[in-house]
């Protein structure tokens, strides 16, 4: 589904964010990106949906070298990956229908198709009866439900969550967690960036572990360190 | 596709009036600078209808009277050719009555009530008579010979016109084609700065867009909508100005309706065109200026 050839990222003249880093992700595998801050974890989410270009390098999602496409496409590519975010990205002037209805409006789904398809996934994050709820009405944890609402709307191949835990308390965490266990159980392959050992620990899923750009560590069944 | 022409429209309405002052500056401005441009257009014809007889040099003109017969017009002409060194007799021209009247409806725009008592049979013919010597007293004392040729209804000077005309209309034209270039730089820099702003407001959304998605048109042309928007109401604007300019003149003008002054006015079927001149040019810079400034900031 996804897969690395010898990339590297530079930003500017530092030090590169991620150093030949090659790796490859099955369809409907959950894997977690490890290591602190600064490690490279983000960089290598941005470089699957193709929000940065690396240097050197391959990157390929469903069978496709992202890094050749032309700029055109390149929000189709993106139709196929759900992004998820620390600080949720919500819109706050929207309510929590409008927030993912906004997804499926701005790629030109009809509306009937929206009118069904939001109550559903709502529904299956457990936010049902809160869709006329503006985000500040929302606590953390429901925030980040809407934000993988939205995320998972449009039923992507690839879920990439970065730090989707990282501002949430550790019960909330864990529910978060629950979710895209349920999400990855329906196929979609899952990658998420975290340094939030607990939760590695607890779910005993492949890890990959970064140090200053380079992948130390792919470990089936791992833990954080 | 109505999803997507409703979303447009929607956001390019709750763009603009969100931004109601920077808009307001923008459609002024635009508006101002397109009325300079419209009142360049207006001026330019209405001098070039005041100094339509006497186009490609023409210093002197000997004005036959209708009712002279072709040997008299022979003798006037014979008489001209005869003084080759004063005048460039290869362009001396005869505008016979067809001629003459296809003129003076345009010399008389601005004075119907002059141009109804005129047809092609009561015209003058003329001769328009272009000196090669540049001595003014020469050409008028050879004109005054003419006045007392049978036929010959009366002689008129180009330098009793033209001098202070010409330098005003040249005033004029240099004057406002400059500022109306400089606002029309301006108010395309204003749209600029609105789309701009306006797409800084919504970073967030336009964030989110391109994550989900959407495609770099659909994200570009609500802002685009706003821009043309903008152009078209300066351009609304700016024809209401001229029309109210250009009536008030026609008015006033028409108070000097047996002078030169009179012919300063245009005909309604150049103001129409002008019009629509107007409006492209508001449509095409906010169309253009938005554009650029949405692909500029696609990528905050």
């Amino acid at each position: 589904m996804i897969r690395l050839d010898n990339v590297t990222k530079t930003y500017g003249s530092e030090a590169p964010a991620v150093r030949d880093a090659s790796f490859e992700i099955a369809k409907g595998e959950f894997i977690f990106m490890v290591g602190p801050s600064g490690s490279g974890k983000s960089t290598l989410l941005r470089l699957i949906n193709r929000q940065e270009q690396p240097e050197r390098g391959a990157v390929w999602v469903a069978g496709q070298n992202i890094n050749e496409i032309a700029e055109s496409k390149v929000p189709y590519l993106r139709r196929n990956l759900g992004n998820i975010f620390q600080d949720y990205k919500l819109l706050l002037n929207k309510t929590v229908s409008e927030n993912v209805a906004f997804a499926l409006e701005v790629i030109g789904r009809p509306k009937h198709v929206i009118a069904q398809q939001v109550p559903a996934v709502l529904d299956l994050v457990g936010l049902a009866d809160k869709g006329d709820r503006f985000p500040h009405q929302l606590s953390g944890g429901e925030q980040q439900r809407v934000s993988i609402a939205r995320a998972f709307v449009n039923r992507p191949l690839i879920l990439l969550a970065d730090e989707p835990t990282g501002n949430l308390d550790p019960a909330t965490g864990e529910g978060i967690m629950r979710l895209l266990e349920r999400i990855n159980a329906t196929g979609t392959t899952v990658v998420m960036a975290t340094h939030d050992q607990r939760i590695v620990n607890m779910m005993r899923r492949r890890v990959v572990q970064l140090d200053r750009g380079v992948i130390v560590r792919d470990q089936e069944r791992g833990v954080y360190d | 596709m109505f999803t997507r022409m409703s979303y447009a429209l929607r956001e390019t309405w709750v763009s603009f009036r969100r931004n109601i002052t920077l808009t307001g500056a923008a459609v002024v401005t635009s508006a101002v600078s397109l009325l300079l441009v419209g009142s360049t257009f207006l001026i330019q014809s209405a001098f070039d209808n005041l100094l339509t007889r006497w186009k490609g040099d023409v210093e002197l003109i000997v004005y036959v009277r209708s009712d002279a017969d072709a040997t008299q017009v022979d003798v006037i002409r014979g008489a001209l050719e005869s003084q080759p060194s004063i005048i460039d007799v290869s362009k001396l021209r005869y505008l016979n009555q067809a001629e003459s009247y296809a003129e003076a409806e345009k010399l008389f725009a601005g004075d119907p009530g002059t141009l109804r008592l005129l047809t092609p049979e009561n015209i003058p013919s003329q001769f328009k008579v272009v000196p090669i010597s540049q001595d003014s007293n020469l050409i008028r004392e050879l004109g005054e010979q003419f006045r007392n040729i049978p036929g010959v209804r009366e002689v008129a000077y180009a330098q009793d016109v033209f001098d202070v005309v010409a330098r005003v209309s040249q005033f004029i034209r240099v004057a406002t084609t400059v500022m109306s270039i400089v606002l029309l730089v301006v108010a395309v820099g204003l749209i600029w700065n609105t789309v701009r702003t306006a797409m800084f407001a919504r970073r967030r959304e336009i964030e989110v867009m391109k994550l989900v998605g959407a495609t770099n048109w659909f994200i570009r042309i609500p802002f685009m909508l706003e821009g043309l928007l903008q152009g078209v109401i300066g351009g609304v604007l700016s024809c209401l100005g001229l029309w109210g300019l250009n009536t008030a003149w026609s008015g006033a003008v028409a108070d000097f309706n047996d002078t030169e002054l009179a012919a300063l006015v245009v005909t309604d079927g150049y103001m129409r065109f002008v019009m629509v001149i107007l409006l492209l040019i508001g449509a095409i810079a906010g169309a253009v200026g938005s554009g650029i400034a949405a692909s500029r900031f696609l990528d905050v």
